[in-house]
């Protein structure tokens, strides 16, 4: 009995280790699907007990995982984890999420591979309407005559290249461009086998401008294996004439034996990968002068198939009011670079320039830019304003070429707005029986102003004043100078006068001593004759002169002074002398 | 032969008035149907016959203001009230728009029967007194130099003239500052010439500046009724 017992319990515990056995399924909710849906796939353990490893999931180079959830439950100590991973597709066309592997007590799990097909964005129905089509039907080595040249240049390289797993192209549209001519410039990344972790470095450039256009995915056949690419497309503008250069772009990817996915990485796990890069050739590119002549309205766009169009916004103001004046240049070159709008003026319309703006319509296909200014008209009426011109260079053509808007008609009424800060409001009636019921400016002069009154004519006879100035200062150089050499010249006559009346010696003498203190400030009355005589030779009178006066002088003395010896003398004598003796005197000092 | 000369000059003035009043009349029939863009026009046109003419600048301020735009409209009067400042139409109008913008003509605190004795004169008419003036102060001066009399009234003659002298000072540091009316709306005062500087009042149209400095496309301004001092868009205000 007991042995029976025994083997029973043994018989339990054996079955428990057997029904215990790990288990791992993986399954996808889905299998087809397009660019927008998401896929979950999920991954279930059962029968493990314990610290376990997360499961390693193959590379998925077709989708970006982004989502991990766990879920765990236990029934008799066995535990079930449900690991669900949510990816999205990245490419377009079959592809196989491979074995899952777990790692459990010594022992490597791995599910089956799960084949699932992506579509294209809204066309999973046609499994044949997809994107890759466009490359890998056409067999032969040579690029299909209807692509484009860019296209066409891309599938070239591509074709000549395709004995490696991995390789980059670059081609432009035009290696001869003019200064300001929007060219592309595109790159593809071409690989036949999986890789992860791919960082892409832009080419540098060299005199041109660069911008990013777009980005975009395909596939290709090459000599019979489906190449999948990326591709980066670029605008590419040259800023000055003379040579350019495009540098290399460089893809730096791993490939390894057993190469992880990021999830992976995230939760630790290794493998082997080799760091491999590829890059595209440079590109020289040779940037040409645009021509002379231009225009006055070219303002550096270099393109073809511009429009251009001009509005005005509001039509009808009131004078004050601002009018936005507004013109926009379409086309689908890069016009950012192009420079601002010169608007013309207007007259009667005070100008405010604004800056301009520029973007893109219909999903970048079509660039604009937007010139703005801000008119305020000061008076009312009917204004035009005027066409408005922009030039461009037609790089087919080799030509400018210029359009122009329509003249926009403008409504200016009178402003209703005159009361501001001033109360124009009728008054309240006064008891005088007067009230003001507006104000308003006074009419107008309906004769022109008077001519200028006398004195404003007055204001013209500048000359007046320098003759008035001049007479006064000829007053003042009179009074002061020319009165005293006045008295001076009439010092002789007065003196001859008196000596003609003299009717004594003293009335001689008296005119003499006169003479000679008005003439020469000599004064004979309080000098010897010594003196009087060494100062008339100072005045300038000859010697001989002196000595007649002296004479003269000593005649006058005793005759005056000495009567007995002067009886002979009369005074017409002495007057005879006294009149030669002066009139020498006045000759010699004339000078 | 007098007789001949007299009628070349009777009908030689005759022509002259016939040829400038139609200009006149029309701009007045266009100004009293409303038309004043074009009356305006015409007015600006005959002022380049008329440069001087205080009535043609009182007209155009006229139809300025009838059309809305106070600040030329102040400019305009004020242009006419330098050239007749005793012309009372043009001290009413003058005082009534800048009373519209805010602002008043005869400074407060200054009585009104002071402002219009300033202003009796124009600036050519006291120097034109002021040169009478001279002239007798010159005569009299002789007189009293040859003949030493009359000096009380010389005197007298003098202190009067240097009165007049200082008038015409003030009336010429008035007239030689360089104003400037806002034109534009609504002008913003900047700390610097250029919109990268912060605006620091926006001011209406109408405002009397006083212009200090220019620098490309911006003026440095006064704004006395305000108190306020910076930069301002040339084409935001117009000259007087």
């Amino acid at each position: 009995m007991h042995k029976k017992l025994f083997a029973l319990f043994l018989f339990i515990l054996l079955a428990g280790s057997v029904f215990a056995q790990v288990t791992l399924t993986a399954n996808a909710d889905k299998t087809v699907l397009t660019l927008d849906d998401e896929l979950t796939l999920t991954v279930r353990v059962t029968g493990v007990k314990g610290n376990v490893t997360m499961p390693q999931l193959p590379s998925l180079p077709a989708f970006n995982v982004y989502s991990r959830e766990v879920e765990q439950s236990s029934i008799n100590r066995n535990t079930t984890l449900t690991f669900r991973y949510t990816m999205l597709p990245r490419f377009v066309g079959q592809t196989i999420i491979g074995p899952i592997t777990f790692h459990y007590q010594g022992s490597t799990y791995k599910t089956e591979p799960i084949s699932v097909r992506i579509y294209r964005n809204g066309s999973p129905a046609k499994p044949s309407d997809s994107s890759h089509t466009n490359t890998d039907l056409a067999p032969t080595q040579q690029p299909d005559p209807n692509l484009p040249p860019l296209e066409s240049a891309l599938a070239s390289q591509a074709y000549a290249l395709g004995t490696q797993p991995f390789f980059m192209v670059a081609a432009v549209s035009n290696r001869s461009p003019y200064v300001n001519q929007e060219i592309t410039l595109a790159i593809r990344f071409y690989y036949s086998q999986n890789f992860y972790d791919a960082p892409y470095q832009k080419p540098t450039v060299s005199n041109i401008f660069m911008e990013d256009a777009s980005s975009s995915e395909g596939t290709q056949t090459i000599r019979g294996t489906l190449f999948r690419y990326q591709e980066q497309r670029y605008r590419l503008m040259g800023a000055a004439p003379g040579p350019a250069t495009i540098g290399a772009a460089t893809v730096t990817y791993h490939v390894g034996s057993s190469p992880l996915s990021a999830l992976d990485r995230l939760f630790g796990g290794s493998a082997v990968s080799e760091e491999r890069s590829a890059s595209s050739a440079p590109i020289p590119l040779q940037i040409r002068p645009l021509p002379g002549g231009q225009p006055s309205s070219f303002y550096g766009a270099v393109g073809t198939g511009y429009t251009f169009r001009a509005e005005a916004q509001p039509q009808q103001v009131e004078a004050g009011e601002a009018v936005n004046w507004t013109a926009t240049v379409y086309g689908a070159t890069n016009l950012k670079p192009t420079k601002e709008l010169i608007f013309p003026n207007v007259e009667g319309f005070k100008n405010y320039p604004a800056a301009s703006a520029s973007g893109s319509v219909s999903g970048n296909a079509l660039n604009y830019k937007t010139f703005k200014t801000v008119l305020v008209p000061s008076a009312s009426g009917i204004y035009t304003l005027p066409a408005i011109e922009w030039s461009f260079f037609n790089p087919a053509t080799a030509r400018y070429q210029t359009l122009k808007t329509q003249p926009v008609s403008i409504t200016v009424t009178p402003s209703t707005r005159e009361a501001d800060g001033y109360d124009f409001s009728a008054s309240h009636p006064t008891g005088s029986g007067f009230q003001t019921l507006n104000t308003d400016v006074r009419y107008l002069k309906t004769t022109y102003a008077p001519e200028p009154g006398w004195l404003s004519q007055l204001a013209g006879w500048k000359i007046i004043n320098a003759i008035l100035l001049g007479l006064l200062a000829g007053c003042v150089l009179f009074a002061s100078v020319g009165r005293k050499s006045l008295v001076k010249k009439k010092t002789f006559a007065t003196a001859k006068n008196q000596l003609k009346k003299a009717a004594s010696v003293n009335d001689v003498a008296e005119a003499t001593a006169s003479y000679l203190h008005q003439k020469f400030h000599i004064n004979t009355g309080s000098l010897p004759l010594k003196d009087i005589a060494a100062s008339l030779k100072k005045c300038g009178v000859r010697p001989a002169t002196v000595e007649s006066f002296s004479l003269l002088w000593q005649r006058l003395d005793a005759a005056r002074f000495a009567p007995a010896d002067s009886a002979m003398q009369s005074a017409m004598d002495l007057s005879e002398q006294a009149m030669d003796v002066l009139s020498l005197i006045e000759e010699e000092t004339k000078s | 032969m007098k007789r001949i000369f007299l009628m070349g000059i009777l009908l030689l003035s005759l022509i002259r008035v016939s040829s400038a009043q139609p200009a006149l009349s029309q701009g007045e029939s266009l100004y009293r149907q409303g038309k004043f863009s074009q009356a305006l026009s015409l007015y600006e046109q005959e002022l380049k016959n008329h440069p001087n003419d205080p009535f043609l600048y009182y007209n155009i301020g006229n139809c300025y203001f009838k059309m809305g735009s106070k600040g030329l409209a102040v400019a305009n009067y004020y242009r006419a009230f330098k050239r007749a400042p005793r012309d009372l139409d043009i001290r009413h109008n003058l005082s009534l728009t800048r009373a519209a913008c805010g602002e008043r003509l005869v400074p407060s605190g200054v009585p009104e029967s002071i402002h219009r004795l300033y202003f009796a004169l124009s600036v050519t008419e006291l120097t034109g007194l002021l040169f009478v003036l001279f002239w007798i102060c010159c005569l009299l001066g002789c007189f009293w130099v040859l003949k030493r009399k009359g000096f009380p009234v010389l005197i007298t003659l003098l202190g009067l003239w240097i009165c007049v002298a200082g008038w015409w000072y003030t009336r010429i540091q008035w007239e030689n500052q360089t104003l400037a009316v806002i034109a534009s709306p609504v002008a913003e005062i900047r700390s610097g010439p250029g919109t990268n500087f912060p605006a620091s009042a926006s001011i209406t149209q109408g405002h009397l500046l006083t212009i200090q400095d220019s620098k490309d496309t911006w003026y440095e301004v006064i704004v006395k009724s305000q108190g306020l001092k910076g930069w301002v868009e040339k084409n935001a205000v117009e000259k007087i």
